[in-house]
């Protein structure tokens, strides 16, 4: 089971938008054992040690040891294939 | 008829956490949902309804009875509990007719689009709450002036124009926005931004103090003061603090500060559920939006935390919340104790994208805002919690009211929906209308004109 999280500002929302998004596009394809966590913002540092990837709704300026995801692209559809290939690439 | 009177009085009688569900499941099969994912969203959906209902009355009970300790004490009487934007959320789902504005969010932005009266499609439909919440006040205020059936269309009137507003406010914002994020394509359609127009006459004033107009590092002052931005210590500075001043000993102030701390953290994991149970919903429509107008560059409108990357909007949250309390100890007729709205998102973001993220304006501007959002808190109260009651969305002891201390957009919610009050001769919510209507038109002239200069060059 890998894990990958969402975040946003107030943990609710936006985030989860995307997570309940990302999951069902995972689901489409049949990739079940990964598995989509909101968090809020505030508290991104502690759940990177143990994510493969980070779905970030904002720009981000700060280097990350595992894969930056750009989130909005599930909000807009604009790339949101590409994105979601980054994940399940992340996730092998 | 009186059958059919029956039946819905019947249903409605069930309480939110039974009735909204079922309208869900209808909804969630009107979009093509297998009836195993529609039932599974229903039940959340009811879930999250029983699970806010019971930390609304954990929170009123812990902190109402502070607050009436308090107010014994030292006389300041600030009876009305915070809910913030959850518990506001939750009721606003309650309402019998809130699953109505999707259709006419969606419905009017379409017809706004081919009509080439705005180039933005409002993906945010979470938000949807904010206009189900300004219809039910707005119900709450016609009702005894010109009765139910008038009521309930001047709450479309008033929700579809603000579904209009939110479409040109996305659009006279995007320029600036794409500025300051770096983020092309989107913009923001929350109604938070409104309240620039509030500020508007405030921050051309502070532009004439040189002093004023220094760049601050605000990402060093953030990661100073970034444990203070967290729901939990927040939750347990303020207990605390209650605790103090009702004067209990201190055990009574320490677990005081963990119930408050508990509170405030347990709000977002259950609201995710709402989300969570209305996410297929809100992307049946997206997908429908972007096949429907595939091929024309639109701006996606979206809820403001993509923008939550700025490190001046949170210096300025967490500077707002001690200013926050002080006004509503000195604000006259205020009754709101500030609790679970104090992360006050809507009184900071309109400043960061007015001011281009001048943290010493932003700062300012937010405490020159708060009163607002404490009036119109305190004058919703009543309004709210009868609608939590009737609906059974919420559950608190008869006589205890409940607010937020953080509603969006402030001053255009009560003016759109307070203004009918004219009729009796109460003249303040036609006052703010026409400040917020020229404060709004000056400023998206300024958007407009930066846009114009800015691209032509």
């Amino acid at each position: 089971m890998k894990k990958v999280i969402v975040a946003c500002g107030s943990g609710v929302a936006t985030s989860q938008t995307v997570a309940s998004k990302v999951t069902r596009l995972l689901k489409e394809r049949n990739l079940d054992d990964i598995k989509v966590e909101v968090v809020d913002l505030k508290s991104v540092d502690t759940h990177i040690k143990n994510s493969a990837a980070y779905i970030a709704i904002t720009k981000i300026e700060k280097q990350y040891p595992i894969p930056v995801i750009n989130g909005i692209a599930f909000l807009t559809g604009i790339n949101m294939d590409a994105e979601l290939q980054k994940i399940i690439e992340a996730c092998k | 008829m009186e059958f059919l009177g029956t039946i819905i009085n019947y249903i409605l009688n069930l309480g939110a956490p039974v009735f909204v569900p079922f309208i869900m499941l209808i909804a969630g099969l009107m979009v093509r949902m297998k009836l195993r994912d529609g039932a599974s969203a229903a039940i959340t959906l009811g879930v999250a309804f029983v699970g806010m209902s019971m930390l609304i009355g954990f929170m009123v009970d812990a902190i109402g009875a502070a607050a009436q300790t308090m107010m014994e004490r030292t006389g300041i009487e600030l009876s009305i509990v915070d809910g913030g934007w959850t518990t506001m959320a939750n009721v606003s789902w309650a309402w019998p007719y809130a699953f109505l504005m999707f259709p006419l969010q969606v419905g009017v932005n379409i017809l706004m689009l081919v009509l080439k009266k705005t180039d933005t499609f409002n993906a945010d439909l979470w938000n949807v709450w904010g206009k189900i919440f300004t219809a039910f006040i707005v119900v709450a205020v016609v009702t005894p002036i010109l009765g139910s059936v008038i009521a309930l269309i001047l709450a479309f009137v008033v929700a579809t124009l603000q579904i209009i507003l939110e479409l040109n406010s996305g659009d006279i914002n995007q320029h600036r926005i794409e500025k300051l994020t770096g983020i092309p394509g989107v913009t923001c359609t929350h109604r938070m931004l409104f309240f620039s127009a509030i500020y508007y006459p405030f921050d051309l004033l502070l532009r004439k103090i040189p002093a004023l107009n220094k760049p601050m590092d605000a990402a060093t002052l953030r990661s100073k003061l970034g444990i203070f931005a967290e729901n939990h210590v927040i939750g347990f500075l303020l207990g605390v603090t209650f605790g103090i001043i009702a004067g209990y000993d201190v055990a009574a102030i320490l677990m005081l500060g963990i119930q408050a701390a508990t509170a405030l953290m347990l709000f977002p994991m259950i609201s995710k559920l709402f989300m969570q149970a209305l996410s297929p919903i809100s992307e049946a429509i997206s997908d429908y939006m972007n096949k429907r107008f595939a091929g024309r560059k639109l701006f996606v409108g979206l809820d403001w935390p993509f923008m939550g990357g700025a490190s001046e909007i949170w210096f300025t949250v967490i500077v707002a919340i001690p200013c926050t309390l002080l006004w509503a100890v000195i604000l006259p007729g205020n009754k709101l104790l500030p609790f679970a709205g104090i992360i006050n998102i809507a009184l900071v973001v309109p400043a960061y994208i007015l001011t281009k993220g001048n943290t010493l304006r932003m700062v300012i501007l937010a405490i020159i805002g708060v009163p607002f959002f404490l009036f119109v808190g305190t004058q919703f109260a009543p309004i709210i919690t009868d609608l939590g009651l009737a609906t059974k969305a919420i559950d608190i002891p008869t006589n205890q009211l409940i607010s937020n201390s953080s509603i969006d957009a402030p001053v255009f919610t009560y003016a759109s929906s307070f203004i009918w009050q004219c009729s009796q001769g109460y003249f303040v919510p036609l006052i703010l209308a026409v400040y917020w209507c020229i404060g709004y038109v000056f400023y998206a002239r300024e958007l407009r004109k930066e846009y114009l200069q800015e691209t032509n060059q």
